[in-house]
């Protein structure tokens, strides 16, 4: 989870396309992204991504390549534009294992047909990802055609094991590692092992094992439509987002365990244990006098955050008492699993512990 | 001073016939006239040029980029010295000839290729984008005459063009105004009382009458404007005197374009006459 209202966190509802499939498409290391348009398109998704790598300590570059189209490549059509780059992304030092091809929303609007360009044969797979810039819908929409298309890289699975892909997590927010390390945590105790993190740093070359999880797994409920179209090409069943809450969590493990033939009664047990245990290291603050604010002016409270607080407040007999409680930040997004859980009243702990002494 | 105007119609209604046989009489009268061409068919200046196609400002942008462009390559001399120009377009089907359009202008405007005494453009048959507007926009084009017929498309086409004008108007700058409405007759019963009507009722008015002639069928099958094959027809007069009209032209008005049912209702009165 991530309490920090960065604007890397606002609506993933609005923006542009373009960045939303690239946080997807430059998590496949051995890919060149071209992004079909004007230079600033790529430079304003390149200062983005390149920032936010950097603030989670990634010192990478993404490979971005725009087509730099002028005005000229305006009136006349920007295809030709588009062949010399992909020429120019094939021939970069290390040679890309795959390119994809993002369309901004001016050569949607001349009428470029970047997808027969990309259909030429070319050895190295060329993909042309639907985006259009704001023409195409906005960052959600981007993420999810980013990851059906890069999903068409892969063929059925000869052997389905008894694995989960972790599908569409969110590259761009703090705690992304941490939150695929509690579903792996809460899926060994079923038996399921990681297959693939979609799309997070693999290969080209990885996505082929896409196929052969027994479950995928996804981020956030809006991912649906992506767990569909996985369904359809691989069968695999999906689940449509990571766990939130005490017992959310363990539906999680309930579900899990149906989809994939185990009997979960176990790991749901032991998962309550951990959970008590580790509700009780906050024993300290109980009884404290909260108030709940938004996590940010601009966005509004997430209401499965809002459910999750609700639950820690009655677990750990707090009172709701505004104005005079301490003032705590409703989450965003929700925080993932019990150990999302536990970094979030471990806040809760400074913030309450803070007021007290001041 | 120099007078910037723009044939507007729908197309095949006959403007650049009617463009280029205006700038043909026009150049009879002494004065110094610039064609521009704003269609990617460009063919608005090929009987000046006695059936030349002359290279289009887009092709030579295209081929060369515009760098090393100059006024002699995109300006040719044709008939009775009017100097020709060629917008073009991109290929069909692909890019956007609307944005070609104001690239040309700009080009025209670096290169102080746009002065004479008359400039006239000829524009494509409806202001599909805002390109098209262009030659509408503050700087340009200043009186708006409007080409055509009395069939129905051909005035639908008229009162889009009419709406587009009156949205410019709107623009705080805008010197932009209808110069008025010329009919290129196709011989249909009461045209010329239904196009004077339909002036009227947009806040215009009819300047010009043009009878269809055979005369100039037989003067583009020679390659010429019928005011040069033909300067004693009754045709080529017709040509003079909407040229000394248009010059003379002191009145003009911000247009009242009609509504749809207000169109249909119309051409249903004349249908019924």
């Amino acid at each position: 989870m991530s309490s920090n209202p960065s604007p890397l966190n606002s609506s993933r509802f609005e923006g542009c396309t373009l960045t939303g499939a690239l946080s997807v498409l430059t998590e496949v290391r051995d890919a060149v992204c071209i992004v079909h348009g004007p230079a600033g398109c790529t430079h304003h998704n390149f200062s983005l991504l390149h920032a936010t790598l950097l603030s989670n300590d990634r010192l990478e570059a993404p490979r971005l390549l725009s087509t730099r189209l002028t005005e000229n490549d305006i009136i006349f059509g920007g295809e030709d534009a588009l062949e010399k780059t992909i020429a120019r992304a094939l021939s970069v030092s290390p040679a890309p294992t795959s390119v994809f091809v993002l369309s901004t929303c001016i050569v949607e609007t001349i009428g470029d047909d970047t997808a027969a360009v990309c259909a030429k044969p070319r050895g190295v797979p060329v993909v042309a990802v639907p985006t259009a810039g704001f023409l195409g819908g906005v960052f959600e929409t981007g993420v999810r055609n980013a990851l059906s298309s890069v999903a068409t890289l892969a063929s059925p699975a000869a052997e389905v094991t008894l694995t989960a892909n972790l599908v569409g997590e969110k590259n761009l927010e703090y705690g992304v590692d941490e939150n695929a390390a509690e579903i792996a945590r809460l899926l060994a105790r079923l038996g399921i092992g990681i297959n693939l993190r979609f799309v997070r740093r693999i290969g080209t070359g990885d996505v082929e094992r896409l196929g052969a999880a027994a479950v995928n797994i996804l981020r956030e409920p809006a991912l649906r439509p992506v767990g569909e179209d996985l369904k359809r090409r691989f069968k695999t069943p999906c689940i449509e987002s990571f766990p939130t809450g005490l017992a959310g969590t363990c539906r999680f493990l309930e579900e899990a365990g149906r989809i994939c033939g185990v009997d979960p009664s176990e790991a749901v047990e032991e998962e309550r244990a951990y959970q008590a245990e580790m509700l009780s290291r906050f024993a300290d603050i109980a009884g404290s006098r909260v108030c709940f604010r938004p996590p940010h002016p601009a966005l509004n409270p997430d209401p499965v955050a809002e459910a999750v607080c609700a639950e820690c407040i009655e677990a750990l007999d707090l009172t709701i008492a505004p104005p005079d409680g301490v003032v705590i930040p409703l989450p965003y997004p929700a925080p993932v699993g019990t150990a999302g859980l536990r970094r979030m009243l471990h806040r809760w702990r400074v913030l309450i512990r803070g007021k007290g002494r001041g | 001073m120099m007078k910037q105007i723009a044939l507007y119609g729908k197309g095949g209604i006959g403007k650049s016939t009617t463009a280029a046989n205006l700038s043909a009489a026009l150049a009879g009268e002494g004065l110094d006239i610039l064609q521009i061409g704003c269609d990617p068919k460009h063919d608005s200046t090929r009987m000046l040029m006695h059936g030349t196609w002359i290279p289009t400002v887009l092709d030579l942008i295209r081929e060369r980029g515009d760098a090393t462009i100059t006024v002699d390559d995109v300006v040719y001399r044709g008939f009775g010295g009017v100097r020709c120009v060629e917008a073009g377009g991109p290929e069909p089907g692909i890019g956007c000839a609307g944005r070609g359009i104001i690239a040309t202008f700009q080009l025209l405007e670096r290169l102080d290729a746009l002065k004479g005494d008359v400039i006239v453009y000829d524009v494509l048959g409806d202001v599909v984008c805002g390109g098209f507007a262009m030659p509408m926009r503050e700087g340009y084009a200043q009186e708006i005459y409007l080409v055509t017929s009395g069939e129905l498309m051909s005035v639908y086409a008229a009162n889009n063009i009419a709406k587009a004008i009156a949205r410019l108007s709107r623009r705080v700058r805008s010197k932009c105004t209808l110069g008025g409405v010329i009919c290129n007759a196709k011989n249909i019963d009461g045209e010329r009382d239904l196009v004077e009507e339909f002036a009227h009722r947009i806040n215009s008015r009819l300047i010009a009458y043009v009878p269809r002639d055979r005369g100039v069928q037989v003067a583009e099958l020679n390659r010429q404007t019928v005011v040069e094959y033909a300067p004693e027809s009754n045709q080529a007069a017709v040509y003079r005197d909407l040229g000394r009209t248009i010059c003379e032209n002191r009145t003009t008005s911000i247009p009242t374009p009609l509504e749809m049912d207000e169109l249909e209702s119309f051409a249903l009165e004349f249908v019924q006459v």
